[in-house]
């Protein structure tokens, strides 16, 4: 059995599955925290005045709960709905859409065309699955929005059906408004949809909840300690060094973003081509209002132009903990590149552009606005490019070096949510554990892991 | 703007119930690198001992279904509180069902203990209050020692007022003579214990040569189970049924043990029906008076899925499996 331990980089929820993995397997580990705290992307802050604020997911299933141990705590989302603003009216999405008409023909001669053939591009395939009228009014410009992309550069990938086909999302949906429980509804691909897996919201933001994920692996993590490098030899991951400290290790799993990866390692180029990967950075205009139940429903999509965001979100509707009764929070989310005309914006010049949009869509916004706050992520989402489609696909598969695994929802570059990145880190974890005790009979192996 | 500090701790939590100490665990038979599958997220509809919430996961190797993470066994007390139904299944308190059930269970042990001698040492591991026991002293010969296995000190202290013989101690800490007794039971049991692979291998070490174990514990492979797995089966009965078994994990299990299959069948019982609708009635906050039409008190839904179980069984889908299983008579290396 190797006595090297494996390094993990990053104490995110990726991170901690990592580490609990192979504490309970008595592996020898050490986890790399850049920052000063773990929680990665899932921080939570509550201001002066009761708001709450979530950097990263607010919530999570009550599955993924009761898989790390924390559903005592939880809260129950109440079900909530999505609907898409267009031309002053609102759909509910996704079925409220094919009420209207001239979306359903053109989604049912779609799909009556045998002409089509293979969808290369995401224009492509929005065209085969939704018809010409609603991919052109709805799916591209948002899909645009999102990604700051032209659809037709776009993988096919980005866009996502429904994981458990029209007949049961419907039944879940009419399930969600018997129980009053938010079923997740295209949250996870991982492990099956179902009646019983909703929303729930820890006690006290995901970054707590992460602290307490974090209890059992406490001594391993070294915080304030960014991986400065990562030493490959014959191809695999032997090394990393963090303040200045070289350590030898049996293997390394990153949660870094994977496009990071090229400049951390030494000792090959096999990874130069993950520079090409991009993220999409996105700013979050968080609103402070008076009242409650202001947008049409908790989500809604603002596919035309004149927005300068493409998606609003009042939380506080199915999370009425997160501001005070007589309050709420609109979060508006504006996408954008680092550095562009957007991002360099001043905080005060985005929440009046996102006010002025707001008008239309609550009366009177303007008087009811308490106060604004306004986060900036140069990482928000991963851009499935053409470009670069094939490395893509053939890193889900591998990083490319034995020994380094990328985790996580930036490590695996896809816009996977908190369960999925629960479910394919123990995944990996295994192939990991598979990894480092090549060799050792399964026997032993199971005697020594489980003792 | 305001200043921003991560201090919670004026939100209340929806319980005061302090939950539970869990550890993780895996599949007991394929060990810690097979894959597995989310089944089930559940509570303890039926004593309510903690706030938690329970993940149930499938064994892609085996089947087994298991619960991840688990209680730790420092909180045992806490699930098998004094009002659990193991150790008041009394005839004051079941009347008449209790009297049905002893008849059954009498007729069904009655083919088991019919070769064994008349001296024979007999020993219920889990034995709660000492039902299957008191059948036993009752219907067999005056010359069988019986002795029971109980983790619960209310349970050991009911069936010592009975004048039977009961070891107060968790299964896994259990120290009894090995080669010693002629039949054991693990009755309702085996899904309650922590490592099954562990207490296996127990069971053939305190076996005589040729002595055998009934198993009796919950069937995954029944309609009901088809029906109600993600949320409200019975048969988890959360967070107290670690291990639940098709027939290929208790193949397995016997297997890796060393024990051979006697015979292995499904055997009907209306529990698991009448506790999953039992449980999606009292999740849906059903009014009490219809909850309570689904429980071991309620005749009338217990006769009606005992009738529905008893077709099931006929096509091996009983809600409890049935194993008789016997530690071979002679070893290598033993006359």
């Amino acid at each position: 059995m190797q006595t090297k331990p494996v390094a993990i980089i990053g104490a995110g929820l990726a991170g901690l599955t990592t580490a609990r993995f192979l504490k309970q397997r008595q592996i020898p580990f050490v986890l790399y925290e850049a920052g000063s705290q773990v929680a990665g992307m899932a921080k939570s802050f509550r201001d002066d005045e009761g708001f709450s604020y979530d950097f990263g997911a607010h919530f999570i299933t009550n599955r993924l709960a009761s898989a790390l141990g924390v559903g005592a705590s939880c809260r129950l989302v109440r079900p909530y709905g999505e609907t898409v603003a267009l031309d002053g009216r609102h759909y509910g999405y996704p079925f409220g859409l094919l009420a209207v008409p001239r979306y359903v023909m053109s989604a049912v001669a779609a799909h009556l065309d045998s002409s089509t053939s293979l969808a290369q591009s995401a224009a492509d395939s929005m065209y085969q699955l939704y018809g010409k009228v609603m991919a052109e009014e709805i799916a591209i410009p948002l899909i645009e929005a999102w990604s700051g992309e032209d659809a037709n550069t776009l993988s096919s990938a980005v866009v996502e059906k429904l994981p458990s086909g029209v007949l049961k999302t419907m039944m879940l949906k009419v399930a969600a408004r018997v129980m009053g429980r938010a079923i997740a509804i295209g949250y996870s691909r991982e492990a099956p949809e179902s009646t019983s897996v909703w929303h729930v919201y820890p006690g006290s933001g995901l970054g707590s909840m992460l602290e307490a994920v974090a209890a059992p692996v406490r001594d391993e993590i070294k915080l304030n300690s960014p991986a400065e490098a990562i030493y490959v030899e014959n191809e695999r991951a032997v090394g990393v060094r963090s303040a200045g400290v070289d350590q030898e290790v049996a293997a390394v799993v990153s949660t870094a973003p994977c496009n990071v990866l090229p400049k951390l390692v030494r000792g090959t180029n096999k990874l130069e081509h993950l520079r090409g990967f991009r993220y999409r950075a996105m700013i979050f205009v968080n609103l402070r209002l008076r009242g409650r139940n202001l947008l049409r429903d908790t989500v809604v999509w603002t596919p035309e132009p004149q927005f300068p965001f493409f998606r609003l979100t009042e939380a506080p509707v199915s999370m009425p903990w997160l501001a005070p009764s007589d309050k709420t929070i609109i979060t508006a989310d504006v996408g954008c590149q680092v550095g562009d005309e957007s991002w360099k914006s001043s905080d005060e010049a985005l929440v009046e552009k996102c006010i002025s949009a707001l008008d239309p869509l609550i009366p009177r916004v303007r008087q009811q606005v308490i106060g604004a706050r306004v986060l900036r992520t140069p990482i928000a989402y991963p851009v499935f490019h053409l470009d670069y489609e094939a490395r893509r696909q053939a890193f889900k598969e591998s990083s490319g070096v034995a020994g380094l695994y990328s985790i996580g929802r930036n490590g695996e570059f896809e816009h996977i949510l908190m369960e999925d990145v629960y479910w394919r880190t123990l995944k990996k974890c295994r192939q990991l554990v598979r990894y480092i005790t090549e060799g050792v009979p399964s026997r032993v192996l199971d005697a020594r892991l489980s003792a | 703007m305001a200043t921003l500090k991560s201090n919670f701790d004026n939100v209340s939590l929806p319980s005061d119930k302090r939950p539970l100490e869990l550890e993780p665990s895996s599949c007991c038979i394929c060990g810690v690198l097979q894959e597995d599958a989310p089944c089930a997220v559940g509570e303890d509809f039926e004593y309510r001992c903690s706030p938690d919430t329970f993940l149930a996961k499938q064994c892609y190797g085996c089947g087994l279904v298991y619960l991840d993470p688990r209680p730790t066994l420092q909180e045992l007390d806490r699930l098998y509180g004094p009002e659990y139904h193991a150790f008041q299944c009394s005839r004051e308190s079941f009347g008449t069902i209790y009297k049905i059930r002893k008849r059954l269970e009498a007729k069904r042990l009655s083919a088991l203990y019919r070769n064994l001698p008349a001296n024979a040492r007999i020993l219920d591991i889990g034995c709660g209050d000492g039902f299957h026991l008191k059948i036993l002293r009752e219907f067999g010969p005056p010359g069988w020692i019986l002795e029971g296995v109980d983790a619960s000190q209310q349970a050991v202290d009911s069936a010592a007022r009975a004048g039977l013989t009961v070891h107060h101690s968790q299964v896994e800490t259990m120290r009894l003579p090995d080669a010693s007794y002629d039949l054991i039971l693990l009755i309702a049991t085996l899904e309650h214990i922590s490592d099954p692979r562990d207490l296996f291998n127990k069971i053939f070490l305190l076996l005589r040569p040729g002595g055998r174990v009934l198993v009796i514990t919950d069937n995954t492979e029944t309609g009901d189970f088809a029906l109600f797995k993600g949320r409200y089966w019975g048969g988890y009965h959360f967070p107290r049924h670690w291990n639940l078994f098709n027939r290929r994990s208790l193949e397995a299990l016997a297997h890796q043990a060393g024990l051979g299959i006697v015979s292995l069948k499904t055997q009907m019982s209306p529990v698991n029906w009448v506790y999953s609708i039992h449980n999606m009635l009292q999740d849906m906050e059903a009014p009490q008076w219809l909850v309570d039409r689904f429980t071991l008190h309620a005749p009338v839904s217990l006769a009606f899925f005992t009738v529905l179980n008893f077709f099931e069984s006929l096509v091996g889908k009983g809600a409890l499996l049935r194993a008789v299983l016997e530690r071979p008579a002679t070893q290598s290396g033993e006359v």
